[in-house]
């Protein structure tokens, strides 16, 4: 551990687009090696801060360093365009060109940076083959199918070694079973290029099993930085705890009296107590709480010794194949919990509910 | 304090570079247009010495000439719309037989140019010598059964050609009109006369309103039909008047200029209402997307509409191009020739006769500079309107298309002034003409080639950029590859409308300086019938082999694009 200098840094990123604005001061950094996802809703600016890294966006305010150099600045009046910022880019269209043969698409990098003839031919032939596209070769790009596209558009992105990788939504426009397989290529790939990758998709899942960490977007700025792990335990706000996964949201007054060193307890409207967690978070006397809808666990019997533990009585039942979810009226309040494996219950039928404190998180900080 | 390095500044050289040219190529004649409209000191003294609105209120003098317009655009109009709107549906709704084939054929009446159909159905349908008219004759009758030389005669033939521009704007209409609309109104129980009153008609009437506004502003400031069958009777529409202004001695040059700019006014707010109408919200349901219309069986009815059909492209196509050929081999032109009336001679002259060879020669030449120029010109403007987002760009568009509001005859009055008392002697020269094609077909060229430059993503472009390649280097290995047919399209049509012009090249040719249209204008008023059809047939030729190469094209086009 030397140099922690981070790879890329974004300061107080600001994009307007006339009067409005589509970044309104987002920093992050991004570690050597590492995969950044930023990931939020459609019009929530994660695009836009790609497109402003890449070079491709011209910012309206803040800084983005690359290797502690600013590439945008503005401040200092500093804008690299995007050919000579040495990052590379996998675009959500692919961005194939149709007048060239596969080979010429991806040795089109190389041949920029004037690699000799045989320099381009041994470095595509790796790079086709890592993509598993070395067949290809001689092919029209304009007969490959979408999977293939993409392979393609990979294969060209990393071929020149670029220090940075950015991708546009790159699985979005593939159907859902080849969106999981490369999913799992893509990360793959990453670790054996050992390349950094900044992400930008909508997709939870996406995120969750491609990244090292995660940075939620919302409506121009960050809502939450964190690992996937982090994000889904612990979310810090209503809309990245149902955002990302789906989950109930319980409000209360704080009861201090009945809080311990480790948890907390808060008095719902309806006179419930809930005891949840902190997680170093600074608490108020109103008390917001995320319940994970997996989280919540249903019996017909009253458990023994539990902590939260009410009664709700079955509004609605939907089967879902591998869970079934189901509607509760609690106490003035409707919740949704997801039961793997249940027995069938009955509409009406009045049910314990328990969650354990540690999955009921305080939100805010 | 920089390092946007000199990839930009090329980019931007470049873009403020040809923004300039065309800046320059559009507002100097325009500025000279109005400085003469606004002119009301002693006209041989230039620059003007008083300025004021008296050639504005002095067009007044003119009612006939205002009237006359209004009849002959009105007339034009109404026909027009009746024959794109009768068309249209018939090709679009019906299973006629050979639907797609009569499709194409409709853009032919566009590509032969109204002076052509002038010529053809003058000699069709003059009261004395008409074709028409002799064979009415010599059916036993007596006097003429048609007059071409009429406001109506003129409105016909203006329609016949405008025609198919107002096929092609309604049957985009009805293309892009959601066939469950109407299958919806069916299913409601509605019976096919009901749907076709209440859903079918509301929604492609904007449509169809549009078209005829448009073709109104275009009949407006038509000039060549009116000039072939107008003239002779001393019947004047304001492009003729103008040009009569201009061409008589002493010129009344203000009230030329007056005129012309009342007649750009005009024209500059009904495109602006065309405008408005297509974009605004008239179209919630006709979107972009492109539909297949439900095609209505209508049993052995269909014969009868290829009928329709026929009848149209003859009266457009067949019978002014078979006129012409039967003219061209005749000594004295008459419908029913005798044996030693026929003769190659006219073929010979028109490729011996200095005036109509050097005049055709001219004409190659400035389709050729026109299209090579500005096929580079356009696609730059292109670009720069279209594609950088170099500020400004909005700006310069408005500049590129306004000489489409603009009759290419008021126009040229504009340059002709302009160049007149510029420094450099290119007045009466084959130069001036080059630059008023440029000018005048800028809005033909930058459309074409934006059209093709729109469905080229813009990633595969930024892609380029984030491989590393410099601007020019992207250009030349992304962009310029996949533009090529759409500028090879472009080369073509510059190419054509070049060889065909009229408006413009009759005001500004020198006479060391002919080119072939109004070289065949000169020949009607001044040599004979037989010679004009002859050297409208070779103009046509040639402008048929460079359409089929375009369609020829324009197929690659089609078959290259991927999705």
């Amino acid at each position: 551990m030397q140099d922690t200098k981070p790879h890329i840094e974004v300061r107080n990123l600001e994009i307007y687009y006339g009067n409005v604005p589509a970044v309104r001061g987002v920093s992050f950094s991004v570690e050597l090696g590492e995969q950044l996802t930023l990931l939020g809703p459609s019009g929530c600016g994660k695009t836009t801060t790609l497109r402003a890294i890449a070079g491709l966006e011209k910012p309206t305010g803040g800084e983005i360093l690359i290797d502690g150099i600013p590439v945008y600045s503005s401040a200092r009046g500093v804008n690299v365009p995007a050919e000579k910022r040495g990052l590379s880019m996998v675009f959500q269209s692919y961005a194939i060109w149709p007048h060239m043969t596969v080979f010429d698409n991806v040795a089109y990098g190389l041949r920029v940076r004037k690699t000799s003839a045989a320099d381009i031919k041994d470095k595509v032939a790796r790079a086709l083959g890592l993509v598993q596209m070395s067949d290809y070769a001689g092919r029209s790009a304009s007969q490959l199918s979408g999977g293939q596209q993409q392979r393609v558009a990979l294969a060209r992105a990393f071929v020149f070694s670029p220090s940075v990788l950015l991708f546009d939504e790159p699985l979005s426009n593939l159907d859902a079973k080849l969106r999981a397989d490369m999913r799992i290529e893509l990360r793959d790939l990453q670790h054996r290029l050992g390349i950094t990758s900044v992400y930008v998709t909508h997709d939870l899942e996406e995120a969750l099993a491609m990244s090292d960490r995660i940075v939620v977007m919302r409506g121009g700025v960050i809502e939450q930085t964190g690992s996937p792990d982090e994000i889904y335990r612990l979310p810090s706000s209503a809309f990245v705890a149902d955002f990302v996964g789906s989950a109930n949201l319980i409000r209360g007054q704080h009861r201090a009296d009945l809080s311990t060193t480790e948890t907390i307890a808060l008095e719902t409207k309806a006179g419930d107590i809930v005891h949840g967690m902190a997680y170093g978070r600074p608490v108020g006397t109103e008390v917001e709480v995320s319940v994970r809808t997996v989280h919540l666990k249903l019996s017909l019997d009253r458990p023994s010794g539990a902590v939260n533990v009410w009664s709700a009585r079955i509004e609605q039942t939907v089967f879902q194949g591998d869970f079934t979810q189901v509607h509760l009226a609690w106490g003035g309040q409707h919740l949704i919990a997801r039961c793997a494996a249940m027995e069938p219950i009955d509409v009406g039928q009045e049910v314990f509910m328990t969650v354990e404190p540690k999955r009921v998180v305080v939100l805010g900080g | 304090m920089q390092s946007a390095g000199s990839p930009i500044s090329a980019q931007r050289l470049a873009g403020y570079g040809v923004a300039a040219i065309a800046a320059i190529l559009v507002l100097y004649p325009v500025f000279f247009l109005l400085q003469a409209s606004l002119d009301v000191g002693d006209p041989q003294v230039r620059p003007p010495t008083a300025y004021g609105f008296d050639n504005f209120s002095g067009l007044f003098q003119y009612p006939q000439i205002l009237l006359n317009t209004l009849t002959v655009s009105f007339a034009a109009t109404v026909m027009a719309l009746v024959f794109g709107f009768v068309m249209a549906w018939i090709l679009a709704r019906t299973n006629v037989p050979g639907r797609r084939s009569f499709e194409q054929l409709m853009a032919v009446p566009y590509y032969l140019t109204p002076l052509l159909g002038a010529l053809a159905w003058s000699m069709l349908g003059a009261p004395e010598s008409g074709f028409i008219n002799q064979i009415w004759r010599e059916l036993g009758f007596s006097g003429h059964i048609i007059d071409i030389n009429t406001p109506y005669g003129i409105a016909w033939v203006m329609a016949l050609f405008e025609g198919s521009v107002a096929f092609v704007m309604i049957a985009a209409v009805m293309k892009s009109m959601d066939p469950s609309l109407e299958e919806a109104s069916q299913v409601m129980g509605a019976s096919r006369l009901r749907t076709m009153l209440r859903v079918t008609l509301p929604l492609v009437l904007p449509g169809v309103l549009g078209a005829g506004i448009f073709v109104f502003a275009e009949m407006l400031g038509s000039f060549a039909v009116a000039l072939v069958l107008g003239t002779p009777n001393r019947y004047y529409v304001i492009t003729t008047a103008i040009y009569q202004l201009v061409q008589q001695y002493p010129p009344k040059i203000q009230t030329a200029a007056a005129m012309g700019v009342s007649l750009f006014a005009v024209m500059f707010v009904m495109l602006f209402i065309y405008r408005r109408i297509v974009m605004g919200g008239s179209y919630v349901t006709i979107t972009g997307k492109a539909f297949r219309p439900r095609v209505a069986d209508i049993g052995p009815l269909r014969y009868l509409l290829l009928g329709v059909c026929v009848l149209y492209l003859t009266a457009a196509v067949a019978l002014p191009l078979l006129t012409l050929l039967w003219a061209s081999f005749q000594k004295i032109a008459v419908a029913f020739p005798h044996v030693s009336n026929w003769t190659l001679d006219n073929f010979r002259a028109a490729m011996s006769m200095n005036a109509a060879r050097s005049a055709l020669t001219n004409s190659l030449l400035l389709g050729f500079a026109t299209a090579t120029i500005g096929t580079v010109l356009m696609g730059l403007l292109a670009w720069l309107i279209y594609r950088s987002r170099l500020p400004g760009s909005g700006a310069i568009e408005y500049v590129v298309m306004f000489p489409q509001a603009v009759p290419r005859l008021v126009f040229a009055f504009g340059l002709m002034w302009a160049w007149v008392v510029f420094p450099v002697p290119i007045y009466g020269t084959i130069w001036l003409l080059l630059i008023a094609y440029l000018t005048v077909f800028l809005p033909l060229g930058v459309r074409t080639i934006a059209s093709v430059m729109m469905q080229i993503d813009k990633s595969l472009e930024e892609c380029a950029q984030m491989c590393g390649a410099s601007w020019g280097f992207r250009t030349r290995t992304v962009t310029v590859p996949l533009l090529v047919p759409g500028l090879v399209a472009a080369w073509l049509l510059l190419f054509i409308a070049s060889v065909r012009e009229l408006g413009a090249s009759i005001l500004l040719m020198g006479p060391h300086s002919k080119v072939i249209t109004p070289a065949i204008v000169e020949s009607w008023f001044g040599t004979s019938t037989e010679l004009t059809a002859t050297l409208a047939l070779v103009q046509t030729l040639v402008i048929a082999v460079a359409m089929v190469v375009l369609v020829l094209v324009t197929r690659r086009i089609g078959a290259q694009r991927v999705d």
